[in-house]
């Protein structure tokens, strides 16, 4: 049995309105520090707010050790929350924002003292006890934020876009804490985020999802690495997947994917999974660091076609060379090629093992295991 | 020893022009705000001082100190006056408050129909205090809309003669008209300010385990608490200068208060030299009061703010 388990969440605003939230499914073991990730308006803020109490379920369950907890109240589910404005009270002193859960418990008044001030030395903020929230920076009152929320012992942390409203520096250092106080408070926690990068460098485990659906859930590596669908493909890395619309074709017995700007041959090991496909379109997706560039007319394995560099953008670490093939803009990730000049001929060549096909209706990976 | 000086004079030189660039920067926004100060002066504090005047000279024009309070606390139906105005301030402020706090937090619950209500209860705002006079001056006379309403619904046999109420039934008259008219204005800022509370900070309070009763005492109202205070100076300071609509309704020294009284010895018995001084003395001395209230207000309200520093 899983710590947080969701079976069959659906979601709808109004009676006739469409799915915000479409069956969605998910389990996850204590420790874990999960992220919801997707675009604006895919259901991932709605989801934590059911799980938080605020939105109400109209189908399925939502488990927490073993136990429903659709009806309780939020006080009585063992979940906390740090809110996206972080949502500390204005008129409260820092002690008495972290103090107030605890006093609607009737917790009793040494034990708030010791607890909060345990707290605050655990987030650091032991010497703005007495402040108002008016005289702190933005990640000051995000530790208070966080303070408040971990004061209470939750089973279940939820996190609302807790870091959008930090400057871009504060983000990437406030992103590590979160995950310290994770580690160290081993507590369980949910953190909801449209930004790839954040959700890449916390999660244990990613959540991605698109209009009011699970595309795929897995570790950061293979979410990147081994995307389920179209839309994880594109939606997570910088500069997103390279993609082409492809005919899978038998060209003298060899299965070849092909437009109008290349024949490709496909791998052997993907040979058996895209037969079915002859005849058919297919979105052929290749990440930019795994296409590589040879000098022009150089042909090695896994080679597409000559093309021209448009523009270089250098990033320092690397460079982004930036191309056209038929109608498409590549970007291509070099390390090698680093001062590259624009307007250069060369040949593109795609590593194998790291093509990925989908299917155009479904948008599913077409995978060489799925027989 | 000659070069040298001269580096510290062209040094000095430099230094003084630039003394004089920040003099200059520094009178720009005086100059700007001359055509106010000189309104100012002309439209506000020349008649202030000349009213002041008045007040501190006999009917001869020689320099007195206290012979016109005396006047004025001698003055017919003073006392009265002020017993009635404080009464009324006190009185309708709180009845106004609870009545609109009332209103505002169930207009901004979302409900079928909260809409019309809301425009509804708003109508009273938009009719002048004469009007309002007269709709209640029609409806309180002996046949008036008031009587035959109760009549109507048998609350009452016989009808009731409100316009020859006294006292303090003549105050509370007053006060129903006032809360009648007033209500609206200030639930509008309630609304206003029940608004700005942002939603996360309502549902953070409901997260952590407050029921709605804790959420609105612990959350709302603390951070209302501006909107609240600067509504009820507001309402203070006009209810301390009520008058209007007591004359419009019952007449002159039907219901004293201390605005009516001024009114009264400046319009209705003019040619008397003593009343002008009277109606003088009571501007200051109602002056006084209002301010004296304000400030005794922002005193009592300020000690648990929040915005301002650390305590």
């Amino acid at each position: 049995m899983s710590y947080l388990e969701i079976k069959n969440l659906r979601k709808k605003y109004s009676k006739d309105g469409p799915l915000i939230i479409d069956n969605l499914n998910l389990s996850v073991e204590k420790g874990e520090f999960i992220v919801f990730l997707g675009p604006s308006g895919c259901g991932k803020t709605t989801t934590i707010r059911m799980i938080a109490g605020l939105e109400d379920v109209n189908d399925g369950e939502i488990l927490i050790e073993g136990v429903n907890i659709i009806d309780k109240k939020p006080k009585d589910r063992g979940v906390s929350m740090i809110f996206q404005s972080y949502a500390i009270w204005p008129h409260m002193t820092v002690f008495e924002n972290i103090a107030y859960p605890l006093k609607l418990q009737k917790v009793s008044k040494a034990e708030i003292n010791k607890r909060v001030k345990a707290v605050a030395e655990a987030t650091d903020i032991s010497n703005l006890l007495k402040k108002y929230p008016a005289q702190m920076s933005g990640g000051q009152r995000q530790r208070v934020a966080v303070s408040r929320a971990i004061v209470v012992e939750p089973k279940i942390f939820l996190m609302d876009e807790p870091l959008s409203n930090l400057d871009a520096k504060l983000r990437v250092s406030m992103r590590t804490e979160l995950k310290n106080i994770h580690n160290k408070q081993n507590s369980t926690s949910i953190f909801v985020t449209h930004d790839q990068s954040e959700a890449m460098s916390m999660a244990d485990r990613i959540v991605v999802m698109y209009k009011g659906k699970i595309e795929q859930i897995g570790s950061p590596m293979e979410v990147y690495e081994d995307s389920a669908t179209k839309f994880v493909a594109e939606f997570i890395g910088t500069p997103p997947t390279n993609f082409f619309k492809t005919r899978i074709e038998k060209i003298d017995g060899v299965l070849m994917a092909v437009n109008s700007s290349f024949k490709y041959k496909i791998p052997n090991s993907l040979v058996k999974a895209l037969e079915k496909y002859v005849g058919k379109e297919v979105d052929m997706g290749v990440r930019p660091e795994f296409i590589d560039i040879s000098p022009e007319m150089e042909k090695t394995e896994g080679y597409i076609c000559d093309t021209n560099i448009s523009f270089v953008e250098p990033q320092g670490s690397h460079s982004i060379l930036i191309t056209r093939i038929g109608e498409v803009e590549i970007k291509i990730h070099t390390v090698k090629y680093m001062y590259m000049k624009p307007n250069t001929n060369v040949a593109l060549n795609v590593k194998s093992e790291k093509v990925m096909f989908f299917d155009c209706d479904s948008t599913k990976r077409i995978k060489a295991d799925n027989l | 020893m000659n070069s040298k000086d001269n580096i510290q004079s062209t040094n000095d030189s430099s230094e003084a022009a630039h003394k004089k660039a920040i003099i200059s920067k520094k009178i720009i926004p005086y100059l700007l705000l001359l055509p106010v100060f000189f309104y100012y002066a002309v439209f506000w504090l020349f008649p202030v001082l000349s009213g002041m005047k008045e007040v501190f000279t006999d009917i001869n024009g020689e320099f007195t100190l206290f012979s016109n309070f005396k006047l004025m606390l001698e003055s017919d139906l003073f006392g009265e006056a002020v017993f009635n105005t404080a009464t009324f301030a006190a009185v309708s402020v709180v009845l106004q408050y609870f009545l609109a706090l009332m209103l505002a937090v169930l207009l901004s619950m979302k409900f079928r129909g909260s809409k019309l209500l809301m425009f509804v209860s708003m109508i009273p705002m938009a009719i002048t205090p004469t009007a309002v006079a007269i709709i209640w001056k029609t409806g309180l006379v002996r046949d008036g809309w008031i009587n035959s309403f109760l009549m109507q619904l048998s609350i009452i046999d016989k009808p009731i003669v409100f316009m020859n109420s006294e006292g303090l039934a003549a105050v509370f008259l007053i006060i129903l008209i006032d809360t009648w008219t007033v209500t609206p204005s200030v639930m509008i800022i309630l609304i206003a300010g029940l608004q700005g509370v942002q939603k996360e900070l309502k549902e953070a309070a409901y997260l952590f385990g407050a029921n709605k009763w804790r959420i609105f005492k612990d959350i709302i109202i603390p951070i209302l608490k501006p909107s609240i205070t600067t509504s009820i100076i507001m309402r203070l300071i006009a209810a301390i200068q009520v008058w209007a609509i007591a004359v419009m309704v019952l007449g002159y020294s039907k219901v004293p208060f201390l605005v009516e009284r001024i009114a009264f010895y400046a319009d209705v018995v003019p040619g008397v030299d003593t009343s002008s001084k009277i109606a003088f003395t009571l501007s200051f001395t109602t002056t006084l009061i209002v301010l004296a209230a304000t400030v005794f207000y922002l005193m009592a309200s300020k000690k648990r703010t929040f915005s301002g520093g650390e305590k």
